[in-house]
């Protein structure tokens, strides 16, 4: 079983020029599969169609928390309003700014067991597909090796039967 | 005059001479141009000083006059651990927010109250722990009173560089001056901190005039800060008292630390020790490991390539020139070494200016007391205004630009993370006045106390 088996081929990505504001909408709506459920992340390609980062919900979180409450413990002085003021001061930075810029992903043809070691090692739930050309041309989620994974532990399933 | 000095004391410049030079005056400019880490380049220098047989490797690790000065070292280790164990309790949120609150929301009363908290600080922690630990506090009150934040920033930097130059352990120029001239904590309060108590309530002056009527804010955000609890800060209040307790105990040593014939290093890593004890930790490695390593080994790098620098003899020729400009007056070197070492520790730092000029001023004193040695040569009452002058120079300078002292760096570094980038040239617009300000009172204090009292 390889990364594009399992895979969700791409049909929505942000370019670096959306702002968050546009690209929390298409967060919102992006179909995931058949369900349209909106997604927790999409990949941010260029205008030559090249990956050049990630924009996940934890992104849009990071946008809104200011750096230095990572160096303290100032968690419990927060007053209300503040999360709010900042989300309305972010709505209009490029998506370029505040995505992940160092993106992890995987091949084609990489075996599973190389896909989960990428999302244990470097901690994501999801990876981006590449192809030959380094195109995007998936993306394979957490959930769904997840799936593939306990139709083992329930089915007893083999790999060689299923690939028959 | 220089010439008897010459002749008594000789030295040759030969290939040594000139490669030893050269290394300290191209690393010293590679730091200065920050195209390289500081800490690495000190260690390739310093590395090169040995390898090149300029110093050998037994006289960079094991000779005080020519090596590592393990004192200054294990001083900063030990009190970085101290500090690391502390901080998770809380305590240096709840002093920040207990701060805010005092100034009951009024944004330049904050900043004052700030200024005063941050120099006290600085003058029992060091000033790079006080402003790692107050500046994300002081962006995140500027935020909830909808401020500018980059004043309060700029002051938590001068500050600091002030309040530092009250104690030994206040500003690194002062440890390594206190090792090398064998002056005692108290020998630092007695000299320093009154022209401290005197330089606080100006500076506060000066910040008021400069951005007193700039700050506004409105009620609903003083009420952000007054509804803040700041004793939800305290998350382990029992290693809180013992950090405390520890921290009372390390101050009281350095206190008496002369009379009881301890080093202030021993004292502290006592206090380390102890503490780590007292935390009963498990898991020393991530306490160790938060030690700022880089800063310990630019300190280890500087040590060796001055040590390189004064065996070849370039720091004899130094002080030669020094003593030719003076002309062996030690009022005119006094005051020549307080402006000198407060342009020159803005420009290049003030931890490898005070590194060169230690070895410097020794060299100098024995010129002009050949005769004397040990605590009689350092201790001359004619020499101790000098030690003095340099670290009024070397600390308040730090003032005078953005890579002037580290705690300025450690100040724009995080600013610059959290969106405020504070310029080079931003910064130098108002530590340089503050400095000359700060600098030129400090002057008149060395001239009435050394010169004119003689107390």
């Amino acid at each position: 079983m390889k990364a594009k088996d399992l895979m969700i081929p791409l049909q929505e990505y942000l370019t670096p020029d959306h702002t968050l504001k546009e690209a929390a909408d298409i967060l919102r709506i992006a179909r995931r599969g058949e369900e349209k459920i909106g997604v927790k992340a999409l990949p941010v390609l260029d205008s030559k169609g090249k990956l050049i980062g990630i924009l996940s919900i934890g992104d849009i979180l990071k946008a809104v928390y200011p750096k230095y409450m990572y160096l303290m413990e100032l968690g419990s002085f927060t007053w209300d309003g503040m999360v709010e003021a900042l989300a309305q001061k972010m709505a209009n930075r490029k998506v370029s700014d505040l995505m992940t810029k160092m993106v992890i992903t995987v091949k084609e043809d990489s075996p599973i067991m190389e896909c989960i070691d990428h999302m244990l090692k470097h901690n994501v739930k999801r990876v981006p597909v590449l192809n030959g050309e380094n195109r995007v041309v998936g993306m394979l989620y957490e959930k769904d090796v997840f799936y593939y994974i306990t139709e083992f532990m329930t089915n007893s399933k083999s790999e060689a039967h299923d690939n028959e | 005059m220089n010439e008897t000095f010459a002749s008594t004391q000789p030295f040759v410049m030969d290939t040594a001479f000139w490669v030893a030079t050269a290394i300290f005056l191209i690393a010293y400019a590679i730091i200065v141009s920050e195209k390289i880490h500081k800490t690495v380049v000190a260690i390739f220098a310093a590395s090169l000083m040995i390898v090149l047989k300029i110093l050998e490797q037994h006289e960079a690790f094991h000779i005080e006059e020519l090596g590592v000065d393990w004192n200054v070292i294990f001083l900063l280790i030990s009190m970085m651990i101290i500090i690391n164990l502390m901080r998770p309790s809380g305590i240096f949120e709840y002093i920040a927010i207990k701060s805010a609150k005092l100034g009951k929301g009024e944004p330049f009363r904050i900043m004052a109250i700030f200024a005063v908290v941050v120099a006290v600080l600085s003058a029992l922690l060091d000033n790079v722990t006080t402003v790692l630990l107050i500046t994300p506090v002081t962006l995140f009150i500027a935020d909830a009173l909808e401020v500018d934040p980059i004043p309060y920033l700029l002051s938590c930097a001068l500050a600091s560089n002030i309040g530092g130059t009250a104690t030994l352990i206040g500003d690194p120029p002062n440890i390594m001056i206190a090792s090398k001239a064998s002056l005692t904590f108290m020998d630092f309060i007695y000299n320093l901190a009154p022209i401290v108590v005197i330089l606080m309530p100006i500076y506060i002056l000066t910040i008021k005039l400069i951005w007193g009527n700039k700050l506004k804010t409105s009620e609903i955000q003083k009420q952000r800060i007054m509804e803040m609890d700041e004793r939800g800060a305290l998350k382990d209040p029992v290693m809180m008292k013992k950090s405390l307790f520890v921290l009372a105990l390390v101050l009281t040593g350095f206190i008496f630390h002369g009379i009881l014939h301890l080093q202030p290093a021993t004292i502290a890593l006592f206090g380390a020790g102890l503490l780590l004890l007292l935390s009963m930790t498990h898991d020393p490695h991530h306490i160790l490991a938060e030690v700022e390593w880089p800063t310990i080994f630019f300190f280890i790098g500087l040590f060796i390539i001055v040590g390189g620098i004064a065996k070849v003899g370039l720091i004899k020729l130094m002080s030669l020139q020094m003593l030719d400009l003076t002309q062996g007056n030690m009022f005119a070197t006094s005051m020549v070494i307080i402006w000198f070492s407060a342009f020159a520790s803005a420009i290049v730092d003030n931890i490898p200016y005070v590194a060169t000029m230690n070895p410097l001023v020794i060299d100098m004193a024995k010129q002009l007391w050949p005769n004397l040695s040990g605590l009689q040569l350092l201790h001359h009452p004619d020499l101790l205004p000098v030690w003095w002058s340099l670290a009024l120079g070397a600390c308040l300078g730090g003032n005078g630009s953005a890579i002037g002292a580290s705690a300025n760096v450690i100040v724009i570094g995080i600013s610059e993370k959290a969106g405020n980038k504070i310029s080079f040239l931003k910064f130098m617009a108002y530590g340089m006045p503050i400095m000359i300000i700060t600098v030129a009172i400090a002057t008149v204090y060395v001239w009435l106390r050394y010169y004119v009292l003689q107390i």
